[in-house]
């Protein structure tokens, strides 16, 4: 189940890190392994600091950052809240594989933000209702015997 | 961890040693790093990165960005990096323009261009 109580931190790119540690103790004490760890922490870091810099920074607004995390049959969950312009990350164009190939020197810079975070997790989902935007991961409960 | 980065230059060769997580917040302060070294006009750029601990898309950004002010004919070496980073350098194709080394100097059997 989920815990209703979200944790607050400010929508600042300061307040990502504590977010990323706040997220690994939960996920550490939910008894992921190290890898999905880093995994997820990652994907929360890039969505949260997409959050911060296009909903919160570039629409001129301020605001905070809401994380709730649970456990159950599925896997581990964490929820990510904000309350700035809309930003769907899973909506967002992805580089190709042929982007992936080109050389450093040939790159832009798009997108490979969004892609750590969709190949972090098992599952991201976005919510928006006025006023809040809910970004949801979702790392499954490896089979047994895995 | 907080983001740490030094820097040596041995001959035409300028080293980067980085520690702690390299994120949104962080990346500057690399970024800083890489306009010194480029203004130094290396042969190779070597970035240590054994002691990182965390890398987000930020990072990665500043190895394009690095890549492009140095130009395809200076190497760009990316030493140790823990399990976690060396898969997102693969996933993202950047072991395909930089060498991925275990130590520097490379081992001779290390040294073979990006696939």
């Amino acid at each position: 189940m989920i815990e209703r109580s979200f944790q607050t931190l400010p929508g600042t790119l300061e307040a990502v890190a504590r977010l990323r540690d706040s997220v690994e103790k939960r996920a550490d004490a939910a008894g992921l392994s190290r890898k999905a760890i880093y995994n997820l922490c990652l994907a929360v870091d890039e969505i949260a600091t997409n959050v911060v810099l296009h909903g919160y920074q570039e629409a001129g607004r301020t605001g905070p950052l809401r994380v709730a995390t649970g456990l159950d049959d599925e896997g581990f969950t964490v929820i990510l809240e904000d309350e700035g312009a809309p930003f769907d990350a899973t909506r967002h164009a992805l580089p190709s594989a042929e982007d992936l190939a080109r050389p450093l020197e040939e790159r832009t810079v798009g997108g490979l933000g969004i892609l750590l975070a969709l190949r972090g997790v098992d599952a991201l989902q976005y919510e928006s209702a006025p006023g809040v935007n809910r970004h949801i991961f979702v790392v499954k409960r490896p089979p047994p015997d895995a | 961890m907080a983001f740490k980065v030094s820097s040596a230059v041995t001959g035409d060769v300028v080293s980067l040693t980085l520690a702690g997580e390299l994120d949104a917040t962080s990346a500057p302060t690399f970024k800083t790093e890489i306009d010194k070294a480029v203004g130094q006009t290396p042969h190779s750029l070597v970035v240590q990165v054994k002691d990182l601990t965390f890398m987000a898309s930020a990072g990665l950004r500043v190895l394009i960005y690095a890549k492009q002010k140095l130009g395809s004919r200076v190497a760009l070496y990316v030493v140790a990096p823990q399990e976690t980073i060396l898969s997102t350098l693969r996933m993202t194709g950047f072991d395909k323009s930089v060498y991925i080394v275990d130590q520097w100097p490379p081992m001779e059997t290390d040294a073979r261009r990006p696939a």
